[in-house]
This record gives structure tokens, C-alpha cells and sequence, in this order.
């Protein structure tokens, strides 16, 4: 470590965590707060003072799926807006401790004379993200089961690895075929490749990835191992033929089709402080951070980050009563001193940000047309192909806000692309 | 949800530490055995030349900063780099009001006038030097036969290059490539040094400061452009370990040419930037009117960088298009 530290290596090795974490549970929150994005108070069907239960779809009849974790009574309704600009639904519901489940989830048990798209509609229907562009009819070429979590400092997928590879075939097998994918593929960290060995499955490609940043990003892994373009949803439609799933919903499908329940336990990786140990819990979805703070013991520095989702291109949350989603897989906690700050300095042209990017963007220039709104350059270069991982930013020796600008550039190249 | 004391930013949340700094200190570092060698060689004129080169650089640009209205920024020690990259290429007893003119008109013309660190086109040492080069009453003082005629360092005192074009390769039986590559040879003050020169180079690299491929595609264009007018005329012109070996090519290629504003950064451009380099400068060696080209040759692609830039990996497309998107709404118009 110390010669690499001396050499400036590019790209910088960021490696995943690989060993074993174990998972305690949480105990069920108060009051569970439930964020459904791209949506407005008033797509919210139920009021406040309504009993819900668990496995409720909240939704105005005909507006999707919007699923309550938690049994109780609503108690707020309210609009949140987020950094990217989207508006999301908030619902909080006062929680009671024993669960009633709505009777709209059943288990499914002979998933072999089962209809394809009766076990896909259960598994949606089951609160499980990612499959919108699904919903609206795209066909899925590649399925990419992933083994690998997103960011540093996470053990979700690592844990879950560790624990029940052996529900892993079953759940290949059940979601090839409920989503008719051509080709399977398992990606595996290279550095825990003995879990191949508990995976058994005749359709499916195993493939050792190398464990270090980026390579477990969707967007990374649909690209390099699926050779295709991440299911994604457009304003006018799906793009993509590649679904990604992580193995911890993987799994997580093969218990709620067994047991006819809802997804509504997430692990989720906390780090009290940098270099500290990492701890795996299980939580209720919706419950605020602040739990998974006091189970670790730490209090909240004045002026410090409390970052959501890893260091590289997970968000900063602005409050503590921030409630974890079914894609929440870790938090960390920075002090202010470790908080990394930017500065208001010319690039200097040294093209670190373009020799790290893994999608190969000229970020130095897409940098500087950002800061100057010069957006139909950005759009030439490329800009919406960003996948917003923040390697620039980790890299930038002038220390600008790289991702900021990209991911701006990205977000006006975008709108204007559908106003034309 | 109410706000806490919390600081909020886009990510990565984790920094590498680099910092502009590290470039231009560490260069200071690397030539620091250059400069050993120099100061060894001519003594205390070298550092006056060294001293005075590198004063009136920062002078230079902390003034016009003032007068610009920006923020001074000669603590990121890149006008320091640009004084002492001028110096090193300097013979040792120039006079002070030369290296002034060329460390003023270097920072200011070639660097400031275009914005600063990282907008410059051109490496302000390489445009100070090219000023005092062109500039013709002062042409003597940068004949290293004429200007170091008072120095007997006990080898020969006759500059290769000058000897070369004076009288072909015939003339160089006195000259042994070893011996000039440990430095044995006139020149200027730090660039003479040829095999210091090489050791900082390599830490650069080795730190990852300088990336390997425009020293290497140099060198090696020095090599194909020698050879090739060594198969034409193996009497007139010298060999390749000669020229590499001699005059600018080892401090061109390790630092002159890897300047990170006025070089290109997409990999299949550094290479043919430093080929180009390379080649030029064995071109401007043989057929020009100067004994060396490494500072004309480096200026010269400088200025096609923008274009080079243009020799880049495609960007990988992990999102839709606008071509697919307008295409999506076509077929969705078509079957609705």
C-alpha cells in the first residue's frame, strides 16, 4: 500500500469489502417514513388518519405501485423535492408493533407449472425496485445477477454471498424465466470466487469481476459483462435490454414467493466513521436514519456528512429523519474534518478526471463547458452517457466539484433532448 | 423532514489528497540533482541565473494578478517551475536583464495573458526562452561556444550540437556518448545534466505526476527521425544515442514537452504528440539554423494540441442517445 500510495495509480484501486459482516435487526420504528419518487402528494390514494397495512399499495387507483412496509396509521402526506430535481411523495405512518399483511401478496408454491408472467407480476407486486421499464413492456435480453456491491465501505451483497448462495440457483431460475431473459449472467467479485462453487445453475454464465470501484455499478456491469444498455425508462418510452439485479433482492425474491410476504427488510451497511468497523443491519424499509445511529452509537457531528448509499456517488442527506429504501445499502457517517470540500480553481489540464472516467468522457472539457452553460458542446461530448460515479471528483487536484457540473450538463442535455 | 446541521454536496464524498501543488513541488524535487550539477559545474553564476529566473517569475506573476484582479496564486508553485525550467535551459553567465526579460515575458505573455495555469497554450519557459532565442543582438549570449568561453571543466568545451552542424557526424570522434550522457558536456545549466535530468524524470513518472507516454513517444521519435537520416547519410548525420544524449531532448521530453496545460491528455494523442516532438526536433537539429530544435519543436505541437486532443477513446454509451430516443418516439407514434 505504501509504494501504490508513493505511485499515482490510475485509476485509483477502490476495492469492494469482501469479508463477512454479520447482520443484527433492527427493532420496527415508531414511525416509518415512505418516499415514492417521481410522484406527487396527490397520486397518494389513501389520507391521513387511514389504517394501512403491510403490503398495501398506497396508489391512487391506475398510478403504479407505491407499497407501505409497515402496518399502522397514516399520520403525513406530504412532497419532497430532490437534488436531482425529482419530486417524491412522502407518507409517514405511525407504526404498530405486530403485522397484518395485505391479501393481495401470495406465495407462489409450484413456480414450475406457474405462468411466467403470473410469478413477474407477483414479484413486482412484491415491492421489488427496478423493474419499471418491465412494467411498460421492455423486453429483457440480459439478466445480470450482481454479486458485487455498488460502493466501497458496503457488505450487503458480500453478507448475503457469504450466507445463502445456495438460494441463489433457485432464484436464477425462477427469474429467467419470469422475465424470458435470453442470457443469464452471475458476476462474482474475482477475490470470492469459492462461492461459485455453491451456485449451480445450467443456463447461467458465471463471471469473476475484479472487486474494485466501479466495477459493480449497474450501469458498468451491463456494459462490460452484458454488452448492452441498462433498462432504463424515458419519458417516451424503455431503452436498454440488459436488467440488473442484485443478489441480495435476488434471494429476497425467492423468500417472498415462498412465504407470500412483501419486501420489507433491507440490509444495510453502517460506518460510524471512517476507518471504523462496518455493521450490517436489517431494517424496516422506511425506517429514518437516525435508528441506525443510535445503534451504532454515534452522534451526529455539527457540520459533518451523512452520506447514504457509499462514498463515491451516494448522496449527502440533509436530515437525520431520512428514511432508508428498498436501495438503500449503506451510511456513513463523516466528520467535519473529513468532509472533502471543493475549491473554486481553474483546471489545470492534467487529465487525471479523463484517464479514470469508465465510460471515456473528456470530463476537463465537460467540466469547463458546464461552468460556462456552453450545453450544446456537452451534448457533442457525450455528456448523458455520465453514470455520475464521482472517480473525477476522487482525482481532481484542483479539487473541483466535477461531478456537480457533469451531472448538470447531463440533467440540461436530457431536457432539452426530449423538448426536441 | 426537518433539516440538520449537516453539510450537503454532490459526490465523491472521498478525495485521492491530490493537490494542484504536488506538480509543481515535486518537479522542483525532481530537478533538484539538475540543479546539484549545475551549481557544481559553473558555481555561483548558475545560481544567479537560477535565483533571478525564478524570482522574476513569481515577481511577475504575482503582479500582473494584482493588476488583473485576481486572486494571487504563486503558492501553487507553477510560475516557480516555469522560472527554473527557463534557468536550467540557460548557460550560466546570461546576464540578469536577459533572464528578467524571459521569465516576464514568459509568465506574462505565454501564460497569463490566457488565463492562468491550465489556459496557457504554450509552457511559459518554452516562450521566454524562444524570446531571448529569436531576439538577434542577444543571439550571442545563447551560443554556449561564445557564452561558457571562460569555463575549462576539463572536458571538451565545444557544444556536440554546435560541432554536428559545424562538421557532420565526422566531427564528433571526440565526443563519447557514455561520457555525455553522465553529463560531460557544455549546455545549459541544469539541461546538460543529461542523466540527472533522466532520474527526476523517472520520478515523475514514477509518481504519476507525468504520464509515461509523451517522454517515451519523444524519445522515440528522436530515434526513428535519427535513424531515418542516418540511412540516407551515415557520415553527415549522427546516431540516435547521440542525440538523445545531447542538448534539450532528455529535459524535453521528461519536462519541457509534459507541461499539462499545453500537452494533450487523451493517450493516443500524447503519443502523437511526443512522436511529432521527437522528430521535429532531430528535423530542426539537421536543416534549421539553430543547433538544437527541442524548444521550437515543443512550441511547434503545442500548438496542435486542441487537434491531437481529438485523437480520444469514444465515449462508452451506457445511456440511450438521442438518435434511440427519437427513435423510441417514432415507433411509439407508429404504433399508437
Amino acid at each position: 500500500m505504501g509504494l501504490r500510495a508513493f505511485c499515482g495509480d490510475l485509476p485509483p484501486r477502490i476495492p469492494y469489502w469482501t469479508g463477512a459482516v454479520p447482520v443484527e435487526s433492527l427493532p420496527l420504528p415508531q414511525r416509518a417514513t415512505l418516499l415514492w419518487r417521481e410522484a406527487s402528494p396527490g397520486d397518494v390514494g389513501v389520507a391521513v388518519g387511514d389504517s394501512v397495512q403491510t403490503g398495501q399499495n398506497l396508489a391512487r387507483e391506475g398510478t403504479g405501485l407505491f407499497m407501505s412496509t409497515v402496518t399502522g396509521t397514516v399520520e403525513e402526506i406530504d412532497s419532497l423535492q430532490g437534488a436531482d430535481a425529482v419530486e417524491y411523495a412522502v407518507v409517514g405512518i405511525k407504526t404498530v408493533e405486530v403485522d397484518s399483511y395485505d391479501s393481495s401478496i401470495n406465495g407462489i408454491e409450484d413456480l414450475a407449472n406457474t405462468a411466467p408472467e403470473q410469478i413477474l407480476a407477483m414479484i413486482i407486486r412484491a415491492g421489488f425496485p427496478g423493474f419499471d421499464a418491465v412494467v411498460q413492456g421492455a423486453t429483457v435480453e440480459t439478466l445480470i445477477i450482481s454479486a458485487l456491491d455498488q460502493e466501497p465501505l458496503t457488505a450487503v451483497n458480500a453478507q448475503v454471498l457469504l450466507e445463502r448462495a445456495n438460494d441463489v440457483s433457485d432464484g436464477i431460475a425462477m427469474l429467467s424465466r419470469a422475465t424470458g431473459a435470453k442470457k443469464v449472467v452471475v458476476a462474482i467479485p474475482h477475490n470470492s470466487a469459492h462461492a461459485a462453487d455453491d451456485i449451480s445453475v445450467d443456463q447461467a454464465e458465471i463471471v469473476k469481476v475484479r472487486a474494485t470501484y466501479p466495477n459493480g455499478l449497474p450501469e458498468i456491469l451491463a456494459k462490460k459483462q452484458g454488452a448492452g444498455l441498462l433498462l432504463t425508462t424515458e419519458r417516451n418510452g424503455t431503452v436498454g435490454n440488459t436488467l440488473v439485479v442484485s443478489i441480495e433482492h435476488l434471494v429476497g425474491m425467492v423468500s417472498c414467493l415462498r412465504e407470500g410476504r412483501p419486501f420489507v427488510n433491507k440490509i444495510v451497511t453502517c460506518c460510524g466513521k471512517s476507518g471504523g468497523e462496518l455493521k450490517n443491519i436489517l431494517v424496516r424499509i422506511g425506517t429514518p436514519v437516525s435508528m441506525a445511529l443510535d445503534n451504532l452509537d454515534v452522534k451526529l457531528p455539527p457540520g459533518g456528512k451523512l452520506i447514504i448509499n457509499g462514498p463515491m456517488h451516494g448522496y449527502a442527506c440533509f436530515s437525520d429523519e431520512q428514511p432508508m429504501t428498498a436501495t438503500s445499502d449503506s451510511v456513513l457517517v463523516q466528520k467535519p474534518a473529513e468532509v472533502h470540500r471543493f475549491e473554486s480553481t481553474a483546471c489545470m489540464n492534467c487529465g487525471r478526471c479523463s484517464a479514470v472516467c469508465p465510460v471515456n468522457l473528456e470530463v476537463n472539457l465537460l467540466g469547463r463547458f458546464s461552468e460556462y452553460g456552453i450545453f450544446d458542446k456537452c451534448a457533442e461530448l457525450g455528456a448523458e452517457n455520465c453514470i455520475e460515479c464521482g472517480l473525477c471528483v476522487y482525482v481532481c487536484p484542483a479539487r473541483r466539484p466535477l461531478l456537480h457540473l457533469l451531472a448538470h450538463a447531463r440533467f440540461v442535455v436530457k431536457e432539452e433532448t426530449v423538448e426536441k | 423532514m426537518k433539516a440538520a446541521d449537516l453539510t450537503v454536496s454532490t459526490g465523491s464524498h472521498w478525495h485521492s489528497g491530490a493537490r494542484i501543488t504536488d506538480f509543481s513541488y515535486n518537479t522542483l524535487l525532481a530537478l533538484i540533482p539538475a540543479i546539484a550539477m549545475g551549481l557544481y559545474r559553473y558555481g555561483v553564476c548558475a545560481a544567479g541565473v537560477i535565483g533571478t529566473a525564478v524570482a522574476s517569475a513569481m515577481i511577475a506573476e504575482a503582479a500582473m494578478q494584482k493588476i488583473l484582479g485576481k486572486p494571487v496564486r504563486i503558492a501553487d508553485g507553477s510560475a516557480a517551475v516555469s522560472g527554473l525550467l527557463l534557468a536550467l535551459l540557460l548557460p550560466a553567465n546570461t546576464p540578469a536583464y536577459m533572464v528578467v526579460v524571459a521569465s516576464v515575458i514568459g509568465i506574462t505573455i505565454g501564460k497569463l495573458c490566457f488565463g492562468g495555469l491550465g489556459a496557457n497554450p504554450l509552457s511559459p519557459a518554452l516562450v521566454g526562452w524562444a524570446v531571448l532565442r529569436i531576439t538577434k543582438p542577444w543571439a550571442g549570449y545563447l551560443d554556449f561556444d561564445l557564452a561558457l568561453i571562460n569555463y575549462d571543466l576539463g572536458f571538451s568545451m565545444q557544444y556536440p550540437l554546435a560541432v554536428l552542424k559545424a562538421s557532420g557526424s565526422s566531427g564528433l570522434q571526440d565526443f563519447n556518448t557514455w561520457n555525455l550522457f553522465l553529463g560531460n558536456q557544455t549546455g545549459g545549466i541544469g539541461a546538460s545534466a543529461i542523466v540527472c535530468v533522466l532520474g527526476g524524470g523517472l520520478y515523475m513518472i514514477a509518481r504519476g505526476l507525468v504520464r509515461w507516454e509523451i517522454p517515451l513517444c519523444f524519445l522515440l521519435g528522436v530515434i526513428i527521425a535519427s535513424c531515418l537520416f542516418r540511412l540516407v547519410d551515415s557520415a553527415a548525420y549522427a546516431g540516435p544515442l547521440f542525440h538523445i544524449v545531447t542538448g534539450n531532448v532528455m529535459i524535453g521530453a521528461f519536462f519541457l514537452s509534459t507541461d499539462n496545460s499545453s500537452a494533450p491528455i487523451n493517450r493516443w494523442g500524447m503519443v502523437a504528440f511526443g512522436l511529432c516532438c521527437g522528430m521535429i526536433t532531430v528535423v530542426l537539429r539537421v536543416w534549421s539554423v539553430y543547433p538544437d530544435g527541442v524548444v521550437f519543436a515543443c512550441l511547434l505541437m503545442s500548438l496542435f494540441v486542441p487537434l491531437l486532443d481529438k485523437l480520444k477513446a469514444t465515449p462508452i454509451v451506457v445511456r440511450p442517445t438521442r438518435a434511440q430516443i427519437t427513435r423510441k418516439t417514432v415507433e411509439g407514434g407508429a404504433s399508437s
